[in-house]
């Protein structure tokens, strides 16, 4: 049997050379934006300045405009920022547990979603600032020696939160600018302005695609995904554990921290699909991006969402099963009570619709896949809504029970989440290659060759 | 074309006299301790019947995961996991004196009492004698079929492979992932969890799956390196195969970590008494001190050892480490299992020897009537070679 014949077919389709590269990646770059751009700008931008006039507005009348409630003090504010936590942990995944996992794949998709990990993250920090109501005082919430002799609550599971989210943040950060390096310096090599050519060069660091600079890159590269891994892990652990280690019914659940992270993955590779299939549309990344590419994305999110759907299953389970009658209630309460058509939303986009992909044809069409993901980021969405807003909803004293309806500002603040997001998306896609240029390179066939033991090599 | 140098060696017969010794002495020991207090021998069986499950139920499972993923450097392993998986078979046998036993081992089954207590009458359309061996019976049937589909029918390969088996093989591994999940949960509650029927955690199934992974790994681990250093698996394998073995076992040693750690912040966090009482057990006299200790084992010492890049593709250390995480997942059920029989404190004598050997036996004789008269290579596998070609 010959070893030809299972070679894996290469990431990158269509052999392209190394200057093609080059000029395919940069070329978002080196153009100025056409009309299709600034439009969506556009959309985007009065997104976000809508949800900058709600904020505003919020902070002027106060957290009363929201539709939060007296046993519901919790509502969009979190709901939406383990949202975009969550969505940040596809990013960090990509570029840190599939590199470690030596997946070939990931190359022409980390950067991008390392990208989406931080302007997520950016966006999720906003909604304690806000939700904190005196977002002037959060400097208070790192702990350092004051004159005031104010202390964080360091058994307070939100402090830990502050500290999982920065350094999640800043690990992300570098490592994402650890992987622009190189890709700075080809663009200070490719750029005719003065100006930009400035700005390369002080990005770039100096990089010269020195042999010693490629060994100290590969070290610092491997250090941090190592580092970033347990960071992954971490961050939506410590969201959970806002709920989980509460005694409120329905919160209160060990399986909480992986089941959150599961849903975290869920919701990222959702959100980056769905990007990402534009991106490519658009720029011609097809050959770059490629069907495997989004195949395996689709398996992932398979994957995560049966696990998802694990969670949910082992909740109902032992929610009959413990006896208690508070945690049977808050169960039955979910699937049947007022808030039952959130709860089926959810149960539907993250269990049901996501099973399709058990079926090749439907994980390689990329219409219905985008509209499965789309779901899904719906059903995440809900997920964190019916665990908020159904439990506080219905506490333990029931004379103060009480529906909880969000009003417009709540509505205007989500719209205001998404356009900060998007905004930052398309100022990133004009600003730096979205796509690895180096590491792209490397997984070309004959990048590597590999020899073996009869001598020969693998490669091209 | 890479050629496979793969020549089959007779297996040596020391496997199957150690196995036969181990097997034995175990046997003697079992029988002894029914005689003498069955119920602490009972409770032992418990530790017996999840160590075994954990082996083959885990080795199916990684016979599972490596066709979903497409694994390469695992491929020329696949056959050692396949004779393994062979295990499934002794867990019905494990579980006969324990089915006899039940009264013992298990308070829900004391209609009596639970007729006194809400919530275990709550409790009794799952946790009757009845529906429980059910469940037993149709995990034990599922793991049979399984084995046949995913481990039993990969033996013919070798000399007559067949088209779209490697197609067909993948989609029933599809299949059998969310049934393992479902059977592995259920009996871990039934086996483990339901021993304190009060008791109740959501986790519970993804913890005794974190130990299920790794020990089976573990085991795996230790017959490849065996096997490969005695000549049994021919060439080209080395050091970058031994490491996926080093990294999977370091990652799964910090997953059941992870798992366990979440479990025992939030319930102690929480201090809700319905769900303390479960370590409060653990805790008392010198369970305190066991409970400390599985720290050290389960988690510290491993994490010590393979965290070094050097030390995941080093045989020396992977066959220790291996070796330590098999007493782990044994200590770990000791953990589980055995607060419930001995409330006041930790008790360790001759009779909790014969779940350790009675397992290793069982494994040792049934790999080497298995593996007696089959290749320890899936040579039939057309993705053998580039299994065996693998480079870091």
């Amino acid at each position: 049997m010959s070893i030809e014949v299972l070679k894996e077919p290469s990431v990158i389709e269509g052999k392209p050379t190394f200057v093609e590269i080059d000029e395919q990646i940069s070329a978002p770059i080196d153009k100025l934006p056409n009309i299709k751009y600034l439009i969506a700008l556009g959309i985007t931008s009065t997104m976000l300045l809508i949800g900058i006039i709600c904020i505003g507005a919020t902070f002027f009348y106060g957290i009363g405009l929201w539709g939060n409630n007296n046993p519901v003090g919790w509502a969009f504010d979190i709901i939406n920022f383990v949202f975009w936590v969550g969505i940040g942990h596809a990013g960090t995944l990509i570029s840190a547990i599939l590199f470690l996992f030596r997946q070939k794949w990931r190359t022409g998709i980390a950067r991008f979603a390392e990208g989406m990990t931080i302007f997520a993250v950016m966006t999720a920090a906003l909604f304690p600032l806000i939700h904190v109501g005196r977002p002037w005082l959060a400097g208070y919430l790192f702990p350092y020696p004051n004159q005031h002799h104010l202390w964080v609550n360091f058994t307070s599971p939100l402090l830990w939160d502050v500290f999982a989210v920065s350094t999640y943040f800043t690990v992300s950060f570098v490592f994402w600018y650890i992987g622009l390096i190189p890709d700075f310096a080809t663009l200070r090599d490719r750029t005719k302005s003065t100006i930009k050519k400035i700005i390369y060069s002080i990005l770039s660091l100096g990089w010269r695609f020195s042999n010693r600079h490629w060994h100290n890159y590969e070290m610092i590269y491997l250090i941090l995904a190592g580092f970033a891994t347990p960071l992954v892990l971490s961050v939506h652990t410590i969201v959970s554990f806002d709920f989980a280690v509460s005694i409120m019914p329905g919160w209160h659940t060990t399986i909480f921290p992986p089941y959150f992270v599961a849903g975290a993955v869920f919701s990222g590779f959702a959100m980056v699909q769905n990007v990402l299939i534009i991106i490519r549309k658009i720029f011609n990344f097809e050959h770059i991006i490629t069907l495997d590419t989004l195949e395996k994305m689709n398996k992932i999110m398979l994957a995560t969402g049966t696990m998802v759907g694990y969670a949910y299953g082992m909740e109902f389970f032992i929610a009959w099963y413990s006896g208690s009658q508070f945690e049977s209630f808050v169960f039955i309460n979910r699937a049947f009570g007022p808030y039952a058509w959130a709860y089926w939303i959810m149960v539907s986009c993250n269990v049901v619709f996501p099973q399709l992909f058990w079926f090749r044809k439907i994980r390689r069409n990329i219409p219905i896949m985008f509209v499965i993901a789309v779901l899904v980021n719906v059903g995440m969405w809900f997920e964190r809504f019916v665990i908020i807003v159904t439990s506080l909803a219905h506490d333990f004293m029931p004379s103060s029970w009480a529906y909880y309806k969000p009003t417009l500002v709540d509505f205007g603040i989500l719209v205001g989440s998404f356009g900060l997001f998007f905004t930052l998306l398309l100022l990133f896609i004009k600003a730096m290659p979205v796509i690895s240029i180096a590491e792209v390179k490397a997984v070309l066939d004959g990048a590597q060759p590999h020899h073996t033991h009869n001598g020969g090599h693998n490669g091209k | 074309m890479i050629a496979i140098n793969y020549q089959r060696k007779e297996l040596s017969s020391k496997l199957l006299k150690i196995g036969v010794l181990l097997l034995a002495l175990g046997f003697i020991i079992a029988l002894l301790g029914y005689v003498i207090d069955h119920e602490r021998a009972a409770f032992n069986g418990i530790i017996l019947l999840m160590f075994v499950m954990s082996v083959g139920l885990g080795s199916l499972f990684l016979i599972g995961l490596e066709y979903l993923v497409g694994a390469d450097w695992s491929v020329p392993f696949r056959r050692i996991m396949e004779i393994l998986a062979i295990v499934v078979f002794a867990i019905p046998v494990f579980s006969l004196p324990l089915f006899a036993n039940l009264h013992t081992l298990f308070h829900w089954t004391h209609i009596e009492d639970v007729m006194k207590d809400p919530i275990l009458r709550n409790k009794m359309p799952y946790l009757n004698e009845m529906f429980f061996s059910i469940r037993s019976t149709a995990a034990f049937v599922l793991m049979f079929i399984f084995w046949w589909l995913l481990a039993g029918r990969s033996f013919g390969q070798d000399s007559t492979p067949t088209k779209n088996f490697r197609k067909i093989t993948v989609r029933i591994s599809a299949l059998f992932m969310p049934i393992f999940a479902i059977v592995l949960t259920f009996m871990a509650v039934d086996w483990l969890m339901s021993l304190e029927p009060h008791w109740f955690s959501t986790i519970f199934g993804v913890y005794y799956f974190a130990g299920t992974f790794s020990v089976a790994l573990a085991v795996v681990t230790l017959f490849a390196i065996y096997l490969n250093e005695n000549g049994y698996l021919g060439e080209g394998i080395e050091g970058d195969h031994y490491y996926n073995f080093g990294a999977l076992l370091f990652a799964f040693t910090n997953f059941w970590a992870y798992i366990a750690f979440s479990q025992f912040l939030l319930i102690w966090y929480a201090n809700l008494p319905e769900e303390t009482f479960w370590y409060l057990h653990r805790w008392e006299g010198s369970w305190a001190v066991i409970s400390v200790g599985i720290i050290i084992i389960h988690f510290i010492v491993p994490y010590a050892v393979l965290l070094p890049q050097p030390a995941k593709s080093d045989p020396k250390r992977l066959k220790f480490i291996a070796w330590w995480l098999v007493f782990a997942h044994f200590y770990d059920l000791y953990w589980l299992v055995i607060p419930t029989y001995s409330h006041s404190g930790a008790v360790f004598g001759w009779m909790e020897l014969y779940p350790v050997l009675i397992a290793l036996g069982t494994i040792l004789i049934l790999f080497y009537f298995f593996a007696k008269n089959k290749n320890l290579l899936p040579i039939g596998d057309p993705k053998l070679p580039k299994g065996i070609n693998f480079h870091l």
